[in-house]
């Protein structure tokens, strides 16, 4: 009896999960268009959802993350840095009148590599070391925060010639922008990785109980290594992205998202403690957020209730998601 | 020969030899942070001559200390339990914009004087409580509710002044920064009487013990009766008031109530300087007096960079490394031990 | 095999004895755990002065006697009288208020603080005025109370961390014997759960004079331990547990290591319950050969090997190095010498993983928390070490896991309502049945089984018996450590004995020639 009453709370609970950012998802559209007409107007939607690319492809890489039970607090500088390289590497081709184009896929691939290459460190680092990862990461996020700087003190715009580098962002199908394309795109690589791929499943496993899956005979550290590192990738496609979005670079432009990537997972209902959700709540998870954060905005609510709101969204998403039922539970 | 010294050894014999070996190295850990910080001292005695040995500079760096220091306390006691704070760039940038908007200031009609100096430390006594507790209760991992209030604090912070920052007009309280006694500013006399009573709390209250006994292991405190909800909330509660006198100083300092001036850059600093003292992450050891010498290091190693021009961007990063370096050093390892 | 009955009630103590204080008595005591039955009417009684021994096989319903008496765990029936008075302890804290005390096997000490910070650890009040410590009054009390147990000579002011495990367990016990007199004023109870596991031969030697000074003050000492030699030499009575009974108390001058031997022994069961006649004669081929392999500070010296078609049976108390020593054959730890041998070819494990690719897998003690993974639906948590297997061109479609889920729960009759549900949803012997699965799917052919059928009820015990017949009859090779003795020589070909790190002896179990447990059990305490 009592076993079965245990099992329908968690059966309630995991419904809440699921239909939370959802359920949240409706009240806000239905709230924020009854505010102000033209709020599902093409224009804003338009905004809304091209705006949304780059936290997309991070909180995406961020899933797995926190699948795992770790996270990554380095992201938004890691973002910061590919930022930086991008538009400083796309610049230095500005006076040879190489092509735009060229110019945009080496500074990718010059990102993607330092993204990849931070994430294979943290992770060694964290894994080898048994460095907890937030404080590994929050190491790494100082330290990459200081490379951002190092790079270039202040915003860099990209140089008038090679604006053609980065047009590809203004490209618009209907309400969807190419690069809301992109991102969905990257959405279901790394849906096919966490789900298909045997290395993915190991990630569920590792996060739902990491002793029983090593002692089952998974690769647990190179399975973690590897999520950091498509983790760091995913940080990197961020910071190009956004390089795109605001033709330009800012060293400290990846700040503000950390909070933005940990709210839109936690709304996406992937517990942070690890093994249970997927990327595809973290999609729902991410529009949540770009519905409040636009929405707030053209209603005209003060920027300065963003940051209040979206911390009180994160504890309220890990209140409900938390499992707290094992006995003997110690939480730090 | 030391290998066959070994084959004849019994396995209670290697049991106690390993042991052994354990308590030396944390016997020099235990001694490390202070060989760090003589050795440095007298690096960049040798590199900069008079630059950094006088006594002007030994007050300079007294002076940088005092706010870094309450905030390394306020974060001692929470690593001590084997938690992690997270908020401090928030609480303290909002203390000093409520100190701003609540005492005589540039933006609105408020001149609350003394009460609003308690009053902005009581704001942030009261998130620190408030993160305890729902750490405690909702049982969420405290670095992710106290992540959560890092934002929350300064989105609040921001709020109460709407943008524009407010200078701060009271008499009393402008007066402070240039006020000295005994060659030493009052800023640090303060800080130094909140060392003082973190001492005493430590060392001589219940309570003190009780920090000591939640990090090295929680049924301790269930066996002899206490509860360890209490206790930590109450050192998160701590945490917060430490946080709160830091940001009231710094705001004092500063003559403004500016969230993002304040609260900035106050985070890695402090996790490098207790880190670096020798309190470990996973709670139960160090303390307070680990935590002074962690402070010293990184007051002294910025002080030492600052007099040789090096790229103040850089800082950061090395706080950063020192974190990495401090942790790797001291964390447990060992092919079973599951971190996360 | 005799044993049922051999030594029962037949030597009872003499009447000298019964003219000291009785001080605690505790009369037909059962306990549940869910189905099974721990204590089936337990009792004891302990008078001033005594040093009682405690011993029993693992499981016998020791440890689970001493959590009643200290209050962590509460009867489902039966009274406790100490002092005289009815005696029902909710917590520790009772306990200690009642006059009873007890050192746990791990201990309880918090290094970072100084020995009279320890001692008087939960009790800061009493030293404090406006809730400052007195610390010059705490330390005097301190030392006074090492004084009280004849350990004078520790520094209270000392950090526990600088003291050797033998000072420590000094101040365990001077703790423990302070809380306790503290609240009552008479004479106490104290109990000692393994006490000397950790010690050498000269801190043990230390530790019993102290014992012996503490008995001389009155206080009652009960020590629990698994070294026979050592129970002889201190106590002066011994009880002795059986499957949650005990089989009697008698005199240690009375006794000898043999009598308690046969005291001590379980019921047998049957052949037929573990299919002796299923027994098949191993075949020549040699799966796994370990030579002098260690680690260190837990076991040395093991050497044996195993052929295909074997189960080997692995005999040892808790802390013999049985269980590292499974450890180290899958790879979650790495041995510090000695060497392994798959199949002829050498072999270092770095981790399980790579054991996996070796073919040898383990099915952990501790199902909850090493064996299932609560998050994951039965397929997934039975593909997890096949996936390997599954997966073409490292990719693993849902289709081929859930095929294999479906063959695996028809073959072993695994009761759910599909392969997609969660695995914490099922009853604890079907939840094993998964854990055999995946490591059945997983193909490899040496099994280390470490206590298969703990905790799961005795149909699916059975069945899990039928199951390891199989599969040494298909030509896997197993290693065994059973849950009882009787299961490990009754499933087992061949046995070896563990004790403290290092193999005692070996026996050869054919099905009309099992070793008696007797002789097993002397091997190993």
């Amino acid at each position: 009896m009592s076993k079965l009453k245990m099992l329908s709370k968690i059966n309630i609970r995991d419904n809440i999960i699921r239909y939370f950012s959802f359920s949240t998802l409706i009240i806000l559209l239905i709230f924020f268009s009854s505010q102000h007409v033209n709020f599902l107007g093409t224009a804003n939607l338009r905004t809304l959802l091209s705006d949304s690319a780059p936290l997309l492809i991070m909180a995406a890489g961020m899933t797995s993350v926190l699948l795992l039970g770790s996270i990554d607090l380095s992201m938004g500088s890691v973002c910061s840095v590919a930022n930086v390289i991008t538009v400083m590497i796309i610049n230095q081709f500005a006076p040879r009148g190489a092509s735009p184009g060229l110019a945009a896929i080496i500074a990718l691939v010059a990102s993607i590599a330092f993204g990849a290459a931070s994430g294979l460190l943290l992770g060694t680092v964290h894994v080898k070391f048994k460095v907890p990862s937030f404080i590994a990461s929050l190491g790494f996020m100082s330290m990459w925060q200081s490379a951002a700087l190092l790079i270039t003190p202040a915003p860099v715009s990209i140089a008038r010639v090679m604006r053609d580098s980065v047009e590809w962002y203004r490209v618009v199908f209907g309400v969807a922008g190419l690069p809301l394309i992109l991102a969905m795109g990257w959405v279901a690589v790394v849906f096919a990785f966490q789900k298909k791929l045997a290395l993915g499943r190991a990630i569920y496993a590792i996060g739902g109980n990491e002793r029983a899956a090593r002692i089952a005979g998974l690769s647990v550290d190179r399975t973690k290594i590897t999520v950091f590192a498509v983790n760091g990738v995913c940080a990197a496609l961020g910071g190009f992205f956004l390089a795109a979005k605001l033709r330009s670079s800012a060293p400290t432009v990846g700040d503000p998202f950390t909070l933005l990537i940990v709210a839109s997972v936690a709304l996406g209902g992937t517990s942070l403690i690890g093994g249970r959700g997927g990327v595809l709540g973290t999609v729902l998870g991410v529009f949540t957020v770009a519905v409040i954060e636009n929405g707030m905005n053209f209603i005209g609510v003060d920027p300065y209730w963003q940051s209040i709101v979206f911390g009180l969204f994160i504890l309220a998403a890990v209140a409900i998601s938390i499992d707290r039922s094992a006995r003997g539970l110690v939480v730090k | 020969m030391a290998r066959e010294a070994r084959a004849s050894m019994s396995i209670t014999e290697e049991f106690a030899a390993k042991i052994r070996k354990d308590n030396q190295k944390d016997k020099i850990i235990r001694f490390a942070p202070i060989i760090v910080l003589a050795v440095m001292s007298l690096v960049f005695s040798a590199i900069n001559g008079r630059n950094f040995a006088s006594v002007s500079n030994f007050t300079t760096i007294l002076n940088q200390l005092a706010i870094p220091l309450l905030v390394a306390l306020g974060l001692t006691f929470v690593i001590m339990i084997g938690s992690i704070d997270l908020s401090i760039n928030g609480t303290v940038g909002m203390s000093a914009a409520f100190l701003g908007v609540l005492v005589m200031n540039s933006r609105n009609g408020m001149d609350l004087g003394l009460a609003g100096v308690l009053l902005a430390v009581l704001a942030s006594v009261a998130v620190g409580m408030l993160i305890g507790l729902i750490h405690v209760h909702l049982k969420i991992p405290s670095f992710m509710v106290s992540f959560a209030f890092m934002f929350i604090c300064r989105g609040l912070g921001l709020l109460s002044y709407q943008g524009r920052p407010p200078r701060i007009l009271d008499p009393v309280l402008t007066e402070i920064p240039r006020m000295s006694f005994l060659g030493m500013p009052a800023i640090t006399w303060v800080a130094l009487s909140v060392l003082l009573l973190c001492i005493f709390i430590q060392e001589y209250t219940a309570f003190g013990r009780y920090i000591y006994a939640v990090g090295t292991d929680e049924t301790i405190l269930h066996s002899v009766g206490v509860s360890v909800k209490r206790v930590k909330v109450m050192v998160f509660t701590l945490a917060g008031f430490c946080f709160g006198i830091a940001g009231v100083l710094g705001g004092i300092r500063l003559g403004q109530g500016d969230v993002t001036v304040v609260g900035t850059g106050l985070m890695f600093p402090a996790q490098a300087a207790v880190v670096v003292g020798g309190t470990a992450l996973s709670g139960g050891k160090g303390g307070v007096i680990n935590t002074v010498v962690g402070v010293f290091i990184m007051t002294v190693l910025f002080n030492g960079l600052v007099i040789m021009r090096v790229n103040p961007y850089i800082r950061t990063g090395v706080e950063g490394l020192i974190i990495l370096a401090a942790v790797t050093l001291t964390v447990a390892r060992g092919a079973k031990v599951i971190s996360k | 095999m005799s044993g049922q009955t051999v030594g029962a009630n037949c030597v009872r103590p003499n009447t000298i004895q019964n003219e000291r204080k009785l001080i605690f008595s505790a009369k037909d005591i059962h306990k549940h755990y869910g189905a099974t039955h721990a204590l089936k009417g337990a009792g004891i009684d302990i008078r001033e002065g005594e040093i009682i021994g405690l011993v029993g096989e693992n499981g016998a319903g020791k440890s689970t006697l001493l959590k009643i008496i200290i209050g962590a765990e509460e009867p489902s029936s039966g009274s406790l009288t100490m002092h005289g008075k009815l005696y029902s302890p909710r917590n520790p804290m009772d306990a200690n208020r009642a006059g009873v005390g007890m050192v746990f096997q791990e201990q309880s000490l918090i290094v970072s603080l100084t020995v009279g910070q320890n001692l008087f650890f939960g009790h800061e009040r009493e030293f404090s005025k406006f809730r400052v410590i007195n610390w010059k009054k705490l330390y005097k009390e301190a030392a006074s109370a090492l004084a009280d147990v004849g350990a004078g000579g520790i520094n209270p002011r000392k950090k526990v961390s600088d003291l050797n495990f033998a000072t420590r367990q000094m101040i365990e016990i001077a703790k423990v014997i302070n809380v306790t007199k503290g609240a009552s004023g008479e004479k106490c109870l104290i109990l000692l759960d393994e006490p000397t596991s950790v010690l050498s031969e000269h801190e043990t030697r230390n530790l019993f004079e102290q014992m012996k000074k503490i008995a001389a003050k009155g206080h009652a000492v009960v020590f629990v331990s698994h070294r026979l030699d050592e129970v002889l030499e201190i106590t002066d009575r011994v009880y002795v547990y059986k499957d949650g009974e005990g089989v009697g108390d008698l005199l240690t001058p009375e006794a000898t290591e043999s009598k308690l031997y046969e005291m001590m022994v379980g019921r047998t069961a049957s052949g037929e319950y573990y299919q002796v006649n299923r027994q098949r004669e191993a075949q020549e081929e040699i799966m796994l050969e370990v030579k002098d392999l260690g680690l260190s500070g837990v076991f040395k010296h093991v050497s044996f090997q195993l052929r295909r078609g074997e189960i080997l049976g692995v005999c040892g108390v808790v802390g013999s190095g049985k269980e590292e020593l499974c450890e180290v054959i899958c790879g979650d730890e790495k041995p510090t010498s000695g060497e392994m041998y798959i199949k002829g070819k050498k072999v270092v494990f770095s981790s399980p993983a790579h054991g996996l690719r070796e073919k040898v897998i383990m099915i952990p003690k501790e199902r909850l928390a090493q064996g299932i993974i609560r998050t994951l639906s039965i397929e997934d948590n039975i593909a997890i070490s096949s996936l390997k297997i599954l997966s073409r061109n490292k990719f693993v479609t849902v289709k081929s896991v859930r095929k294999q889920a479906l063959e695996w729960i028809s073959r072993l009759r695994i009761k759910t309502r599909g392969p997609r549900e969660l695995l914490m949803r099922l009853s604890g012997g079907n939840q094993q049945k998964v854990v055999f699965s995946r490591a059945l799917a997983s193909k490899c052919d040496i099994l280390v089984l470490n206590h298969p059928t703990r905790g799961v009820d005795v149909g699916a015990k059975e069945e899990i018996y039928t199951l390891i017949r199989g599969m040494v009859t298909e030509g896997k090779a197993v290693i065994l450590l059973g849950d009882t003795l009787d299961e490990c020589i009754g499933m087992s070909s061949r046995v070896i004995v563990m004790k403290d790190g290092l193999v005692t002896g070996e026996f050869a179990a054919p099905p009309d020639g099992k070793p008696g447990q007797v002789d097993v059990v002397s091997l190993m305490m």
